[in-house]
């Protein structure tokens, strides 16, 4: 389990992030943090994963627990080692190495011993295409297979939890079902908790159980994906419903 | 001694000198790749190692394998040392203030080796033998031919290595993004200092080859200056690069010294090195990012 308290971000010492975020993700739970471009939203996902000083953020208050364990001080690969992996926003696989040489790479996020064939074998179990692409320069795969190369990467640590940005980023609407098909398998499968950062407010609470709101770094509504669906703001700001044609 | 015959003959002695140039460009694109770093101190890291050499060898009397051995693991260490120390601390920061940094390094040890040693030539005990080479009916100085080889096979088998082993898929991603290395559970420093200790090792042979062709003084390290052209001409990024760039620019240089007066063969480097930024700016084999959003 995964607790986010009163978090509080700063950018270069003025400039403020976060306000006061927190957030909540239970043991193989999908949930989805929704929100305007610049909420908060990525901020709050590399908070977790330790990626804020290398980007000079900083933590300026409030806590973030890993099963009770604060991990804000933490180096971004121990957090990694830790079983919480990050899929960055923009996929970020590494272009000029093959698709294996990329499934290699993320060995090193490995918590327990696992032989590569068994890590890669998984992978390819549910991402087929990569098995037949994995001689490929990576930086030659479409969109789709690049976003399933980065959540294969994930597979290959074998964490506990995910933490996924953007997944549907410039993906065709065919594969994007397709990707939060697996995503969703594998949560259910694999007993992998998702935090989901996620435009796309309709799917997003399609596959998660719970969600929240980000406001300007606060956390401002939270609720069931029922919930979530059924409220007026929400439906008007991130379904592109209108209240009235909803009544 | 046939035109055709001497050109042959330059050619093979420029190209076997372009080996160790290869070793040397390997030590300076690693630690590029591991952290956008140019090392200017490679050249004395060279020469250092080239003393360490001397003085576990002769000094010391231990022998010329004890004496390999010994200047590896100096150099290992005093490499570790610069990075942590120097390196380490101006993560982040401008380029041009890192290269500052290693210049620095360079003047300090060059300024160390000169109160220690003093300035003066130092015999070492030969490692290469001297009989010479002869292919066909070209003949090859045995040094020059036994430190090509040498060199050669240490690059192969680095670059196989950085290839093939985890280690090199660890220092690959840390090239194309220190922030994507750390998300996949890779500790960067770890790998820049990885950098530093393959720097050291290149840096360790080619210093004892270079001592042994020519002589040991405290200018030794100047050489890592043409090394400058080895790695532009191949491409920064370019590690399998190293290897054709060092035999054109080890062959180049030779042939103009057969054809032009002593002078132009010293600016031969600088002068190709500007040519290729100016026309082929990656160099022959760096290619520009594979990217699609």
């Amino acid at each position: 389990m995964l607790e986010i308290r009163n978090l509080e971000v700063v950018y270069q010492g003025v400039i403020q992030a976060l306000a006061d975020l927190s957030v909540t993700i239970p043991e193989g739970a999908i949930v989805a943090l929704l929100g305007a471009n610049g909420a908060g939203k990525t901020t709050t996902l590399k908070a977790i994963s330790g990626f804020l000083p290398l980007e000079g953020g900083r933590i300026t208050s409030g806590s973030i627990r890993i099963g009770g364990q604060d991990i804000a001080k933490l180096a971004p690969h121990q957090i990694v080692r830790r079983g919480v992996f990050h899929v960055r926003e923009g996929r970020h696989i590494f272009g000029d190495m093959t698709v294996e040489e990329n499934l290699i790479a993320a060995t090193f996020a490995q918590r327990h011993k696992r032989s590569r064939k068994d890590a890669f074998d998984e992978v390819y179990s549910y991402f087929p295409i990569l098995s037949t692409r994995r001689n490929q320069q990576a930086g030659y795969l479409s969109g789709g297979e690049q976003q399933m190369l980065a959540i294969g990467r994930a597979l290959v640590a074998d964490p506990s939890m995910i933490l996924l940005d953007e997944p549907s980023l410039g993906l065709a609407p065919l594969i994007v079902n397709e990707i939060f098909e697996i995503i969703s398998r594998i949560n259910r499968e694999k007993k992998v908790s998702i935090l989901l950062v996620e435009q796309n407010a309709v799917i997003a609470l399609k596959y998660a159980s719970y969600g929240y709101v980000v406001e300007s770094g606060r956390t401002v509504l939270e609720g069931t994906s029922q919930e979530l669906n059924s409220n007026e703001d929400i439906q008007k700001f991130y379904l592109g419903v209108d209240a009235a044609e909803a009544a | 001694m046939s035109p055709v015959q001497l050109f042959l003959e330059y050619s093979i002695v420029g190209i076997a000198s372009g080996g160790i140039y290869a070793l040397i460009a390997l030590g300076i694109i690693v630690i590029y790749k591991s952290s956008r770093t140019f090392n200017f101190a490679m050249g004395e890291m060279m020469m250092l190692s080239a003393y360490f050499f001397y003085a576990a060898a002769v000094t010391f009397a231990l022998g010329p394998v004890l004496g390999v051995i010994v200047a590896l693991i100096c150099s290992i260490v005093i490499a570790l040392v610069i990075e942590r120390v120097a390196i380490r601390p101006m993560l982040g920061r401008p380029f041009i203030s890192v290269v500052m940094v290693t210049f620095g390094v360079g003047s300090i040890i060059r300024g160390v080796v000169g109160m220690v040693w003093g300035p003066s030539d130092l015999q070492i005990p030969a490692i290469l033998s001297r009989s010479p080479v002869m292919l066909g009916d070209i003949f090859v100085p045995g040094k020059t031919a036994r430190g090509f080889a040498i060199a050669v096979v240490i690059v192969v088998a680095l670059i196989a290595y950085l290839r093939y082993s985890r280690a090199g898929v660890a220092l690959r991603a840390t090239a194309a993004s220190a922030i994507t290395a750390y998300s996949m559970g890779i500790n960067v420093r770890n790998v820049i200092a990885f950098a530093w200790v393959i720097a050291a090792v290149t840096g360790c042979i080619s210093g004892i080859l270079m001592a042994n062709i020519n002589s040991l003084t405290p200018h030794l390290g100047l050489v890592a200056l043409n090394v400058l052209a080895v790695v532009i001409l191949g491409g920064m990024g370019s590690i399998s690069g190293v290897l054709v760039a060092g035999f054109i620019i080890g062959w180049l240089e030779a042939i103009t010294g057969l054809f032009l007066p002593t002078g132009f063969r010293e600016i031969t480097p600088y002068i190709l090195a500007l040519i290729i930024l100016l026309v082929r700016p990656n160099g022959l084999f760096g290619s520009k990012e594979v990217e699609r959003i």
